[in-house]
């Protein structure tokens, strides 16, 4: 985006955000997890290693949290029920523990991304928040920034000790393989995405004309020539994974999507720092909404019977 | 006497000077061909590369006229051009050609049943990911005017006049500002999650 470029479409740049902003949109990619039908069994988090060549870091450098899991289940313990506990020997409650996956939230108005000093992290037309590894400079101010704690940082050159001699032939090639120095997150498996785009561009499927589309409050400007993917053409590698199905991935610009209907189902809408619902009993909900980091991840609440 | 020495002497300066123009001009137009397409700018010079066989791509591409895609087939429908398989090679040179050592050095390598160890020439880092096949059908295959008998004139935009060559040289830099000054003056993306990821 260079000067040259901003001066000569001043206009675009003016325009209000319920004209659909300055961005001009491919693909609005969003998700929804399902926290009724996660076990908490940690597939996803093992099929993102393979997929997205993350360094294994070691039980000591894990304690330090330095463990580079792009997905990580995050386990909550609800109040226990100090009765109950006196009576049995374990020390646990008794349903369980309460699972969160956890992978970058693809925010639409990203914390990490104004703070970088060299631009490495910007938001795409397809509404991800990019990361480009040769750009990062290792500020780490991004990390800082996020109040997910989604971000991290190699702090060690891993490659040698996570893929010895022959393990290094199941790399990904889609992909590199970060060096010490270097910012790393979830890229709503970008290799993929880019895969499934390519085919439909070779295949001419191509959307002709430009199109302004409302998802919920937000309005999007679809920009002419982006590709018309069909719902669930491709899969990222947690939702492939997911024995339960918990993890629906999509396009929000695509009214037909199952993800889409999923957010319109639970009446949860992108550009609110807090939903309206008219039925208090839909589950939906996003994490840290009232930060305005509108995130394009959906979770819809856990029911349990007491 | 000395007027006359001066029209003489003007002369000579400017015979040189208007062929060294006539010659510039026209190794412009060999780019100035390719239609719907402004051509990358920017020359180096890269080191030699040695290769097993000394492989000639002159008398393949120039005297011969086969096509750059009939051997890198991978190119109009992968991320790589790729090498040809050395069946693809035996299959001309069973019976084209025999008598000369190279030839007989690679009907060797056939007969070991192993592939001649060729050394990559035009290499970019692991973090860009160059797409062969969205770069033909956008120069080749979507553009009506150039026929695909002038694909080696696309090739040509990054690797260089290759039918003059033996084996290859890389005489493009390839570098970040090669590439995206290309993608600024044809109207290519400027995502970077495009190429780097």
């Amino acid at each position: 985006m260079s000067l040259k470029n901003i001066l000569e479409n001043w206009s675009n740049y003016r325009r209000d955000r319920e004209a659909g902003g300055h961005h001009e949109y491919e693909h609005m990619w969003g998700m929804a997890i399902d926290l009724n039908k996660c076990i908490g069994c940690n597939a996803c988090a093992v099929a993102c290693y393979a997929e997205n060549n993350l360094a294994i870091v070691g039980k000591e450098k894990m304690t330090k949290k330095q463990g580079m899991h792009w997905m990580r289940i995050e386990r909550y313990w609800g109040e226990p029920d100090l009765d109950k506990l006196s009576q049995s020997s374990s020390q646990y409650q008794e349903h369980g523990a309460n699972f969160l996956p956890m992978m970058c939230q693809q925010c639409n108005a990203a914390t990490c991304e104004p703070v970088c000093p060299v631009a490495a992290t910007f938001h795409t037309p397809d509404g991800l928040n990019a990361q480009v590894y040769n750009r990062c400079i290792g500020s780490r101010y991004c990390s800082n920034n996020c109040p997910y704690r989604l971000r991290y940082f190699n702090f060690y050159s891993y490659y040698e000790s996570s893929w010895p001699a022959p393990l290094h032939l199941q790399l990904n090639p889609d992909l590199s393989v970060r060096d010490k120095g270097v910012m790393e997150k979830c890229t709503f498996c970008i290799q993929r995405i880019r895969v499934a785009k390519d085919k439909a561009r070779m295949e001419d499927r191509v959307e002709k004309e430009a199109a302004v589309i409302k998802v919920g409050d937000s309005t999007f400007r679809a920009a002419a020539g982006r590709g018309k993917l069909e719902d669930m053409e491709f899969q990222t590698a947690c939702q492939q994974t997911c024995p339960t199905g918990a993890i629906v991935f999509g396009d929000m610009l695509n009214p037909e999507s199952q993800v889409r209907k999923l957010w319109d189902g639970h009446q949860v809408s992108l550009g609110k720092t807090k939903q309206t619902k008219q039925n208090p009993e839909k589950r939906g909900y996003r994490v840290f909404e009232a930060l305005n980091t509108d995130p394009c991840v959906m979770y819809m609440e856990r029911v349990r019977e007491v | 006497m000395n007027a006359g020495r001066g029209i003489v002497w003007s002369w000579a300066l400017f015979l040189p000077l208007a062929v060294f123009l006539l010659l510039m001009m026209s190794s412009a137009q060999v780019y100035a061909e390719v239609p719907n397409a402004v051509p990358p700018k920017g020359d180096h010079k890269g080191e030699d590369v040695p290769q097993p066989i000394e492989f000639p791509h002159d008398i393949h591409a120039k005297i011969n006229e086969i096509n750059c895609m009939y051997c890198h087939t991978y190119a109009r429908r992968s991320k790589v051009a790729g090498i040809p398989p050395t069946s693809k090679c035996m299959g001309c040179h069973s019976v084209i050609a025999t008598d000369k050592p190279r030839i007989q050095k690679l009907t060797e390598y056939w007969e070991k049943r192993e592939p001649p160890p060729w050394n990559k020439v035009h290499d970019v880092p692991d973090y860009v990911h160059f797409t062969h096949e969205k770069h033909l059908k956008r120069f080749v295959f979507d553009n009506e005017e150039l026929p695909v008998e002038r694909v080696s004139e696309v090739c040509a935009f990054c690797h260089g006049e290759v039918k003059n060559m033996t084996v290859a040289h890389k005489v493009k830099p390839l570098t970040m500002g090669f590439c995206v000054r290309c993608h600024e003056a044809n109207k290519g993306p400027s995502d970077c999650w495009k190429c780097h990821k």
